[in-house]
C-alpha cells in the first residue's frame, strides 16, 4: 500500500516537472540584427520578450566561416563591427542547443 | 381601422428593428501578411476600409481622423501615409473610396494598427457609426504587445493570440469600455468573403448566417471558433453616450470597437 502510494506521489512529480518544464523547451530562440553607423546590432531574445542572457554571438561570411563572435548581455543585446562586406549569417547560440539565424544581405552593410 | 393601422405600424418598425442585423456595417483593417518572418517581404500593404465583408459592398468612406500603430509602447501616427483608393463588390454598379498605406517593418515585435474614422451618417438607422478598429501583425519571431490597449473609448483585447490561428481555433477577447469590462455586450461577427486565397465565395442560405452574433459574459469576454480560412472580424457595438449633430438635430452615435484576425487550415 505504502509503495503504490509512493509511486502514484512520484509519477506525479514526474508528471509536474514535466508539464512545469515544458514552456522552456517550447521555446524557440530568436536572433534579429541590424547595422547602423557601421556596427551591427543583434537581439536575441524568446518570443514572450525575454532576453537571451549570456548567448553566443556568431557571425558568418558566405562561405559559413566565423569572422566575428561575441556574447549577449542582460538585454540580450551584442554589437559588433562589421567583419567583412559579404553577406552574412548572424547566429545565437542559447543554452540547451537553442540556436537560430538572422541574414544580413552584402547590400544592408552600409558603404 | 386604427387597430389594422396600428398592426401596420408594428409590422413596419419589427421588419426596419431587423433589417440592420443584415446589413452589419464593419471597419476593417487588412494587412498583406499578419506574420512577418525573416524570409518575408517586410513591406505591408494596410487596407482600411468600410464594408460589409460578407457580402462584399464597399461603403464610400472618408478619410479617417486617425490611423496609426502601436509597437513596443509607442504609438506612431501613420495618418499621412493614407492614400486614396477604389473598391466595390461583385454585384455593386459603381466604386467607393477606400485607403490604402504602405509600412515597412524594421524591428520583431507585434504592430497594433489602428483606425479611427470619420462618423459615418447611416440614414437607414438614423445615426452615426464610428467603428475604432485594429489589426495586429506579428514581426520576426518576437510575440509581445498583441494584448496592449491603444487607448480608443471602446476597445477588443484579445484573450487569445491573435495570429497564428488555425481554422476552427476560437477567438476570445474582452469588451472594454473606457478600461472597464462591458457587461453582456453584443458582439458582431463576419467573415470577409474578399479575403486572399479564399477558394470560394460563402453564400449565406439565409440571413441570419451573414453575421453571426454572440454576447459576453459578466465580465465582457466573448468567445467565437472561426469555421474557415481567411479574416474574420469581431465588432463590439455600443451606443455612445455623446451624441453628434446632423441637419441641426441630435443623434446617436454607435460605436464599434472591431479587431481583424486571420486563420489559416491545417494540412
Amino acid at each position: 500500500m505504502m509503495s503504490f502510494l509512493l509511486k502514484r506521489f512520484l509519477t506525479g512529480v514526474v508528471l509536474a516537472a514535466l508539464v512545469w518544464g515544458a514552456p522552456a523547451w517550447a521555446h524557440k530562440v530568436n536572433i534579429f540584427a541590424y547595422v547602423e553607423g557601421g556596427k551591427i546590432y543583434t537581439e536575441s531574445f524568446f518570443p514572450d520578450g525575454q532576453a537571451v542572457e549570456g548567448g553566443a554571438v556568431e557571425i558568418l561570411d558566405g562561405q559559413g566561416r566565423k569572422v566575428a563572435e561575441g556574447i549577449t548581455d542582460k538585454e540580450g543585446k551584442c554589437a559588433l563591427p562589421i567583419p567583412v562586406k559579404d553577406d552574412l549569417t548572424v547566429v545565437i547560440n542559447a543554452s540547451m542547443g537553442h540556436r537560430n539565424t538572422y541574414k544580413l544581405k552584402k547590400s544592408e552593410l552600409g558603404d | 381601422m386604427p387597430r389594422l393601422l396600428i398592426g401596420l405600424l408594428f409590422i413596419l418598425s419589427t421588419v426596419t428593428a431587423f433589417m440592420p442585423q443584415a446589413k452589419a456595417h464593419f471597419g476593417v483593417i487588412v494587412p498583406s501578411d499578419d506574420i512577418v518572418t525573416q524570409q518575408d517581404s517586410k513591406e505591408l500593404t494596410v487596407e482600411v476600409k468600410f464594408i460589409h465583408p460578407f457580402e462584399m459592398h464597399y461603403m464610400e468612406m472618408e478619410k479617417p481622423r486617425r490611423f496609426g500603430v502601436l509597437h513596443k509602447g509607442k504609438a506612431q501616427d501613420l495618418l499621412k501615409s493614407l492614400e486614396k483608393a477604389q473598391g466595390k463588390g461583385g454585384d455593386q454598379q459603381e466604386s467607393f473610396t477606400f485607403w490604402k498605406a504602405q509600412y515597412s517593418i524594421k524591428r520583431p515585435g507585434d504592430y497594433l494598427f489602428f483606425v479611427e474614422p470619420a462618423p459615418y451618417w447611416e440614414p437607414a438607422e438614423d445615426k452615426f457609426i464610428v467603428h475604432l478598429t485594429k489589426v495586429c501583425v506579428n514581426a520576426l519571431g518576437l510575440e509581445e504587445g498583441w494584448d496592449e490597449p491603444v487607448g480608443f473609448e471602446l476597445e477588443i483585447i484579445p484573450m487569445t493570440r491573435p495570429y497564428g490561428l488555425w481554422t476552427g481555433n476560437v477567438f476570445t477577447g474582452q469588451v472594454l469600455q473606457k478600461g472597464k469590462p462591458v457587461p453582456n455586450a453584443e458582439i458582431e461577427v463576419e467573415y470577409l468573403n474578399e479575403s486572399p486565397g479564399n477558394p470560394s465565395v460563402v453564400k449565406a442560405p439565409s440571413d441570419p448566417y451573414v453575421t453571426q452574433v454572440v454576447k459576453a459574459d459578466r465580465n465582457g469576454v466573448f468567445s467565437y471558433v472561426m469555421p474557415r480560412a481567411g479574416w474574420w472580424g469581431f465588432a463590439a457595438l455600443k451606443d455612445a453616450a455623446w451624441k453628434l449633430k446632423k441637419d441641426g438635430k441630435q443623434k446617436d452615435v454607435e460605436i464599434g470597437a472591431v479587431f481583424w484576425v486571420h486563420t489559416v487550415d491545417m494540412k
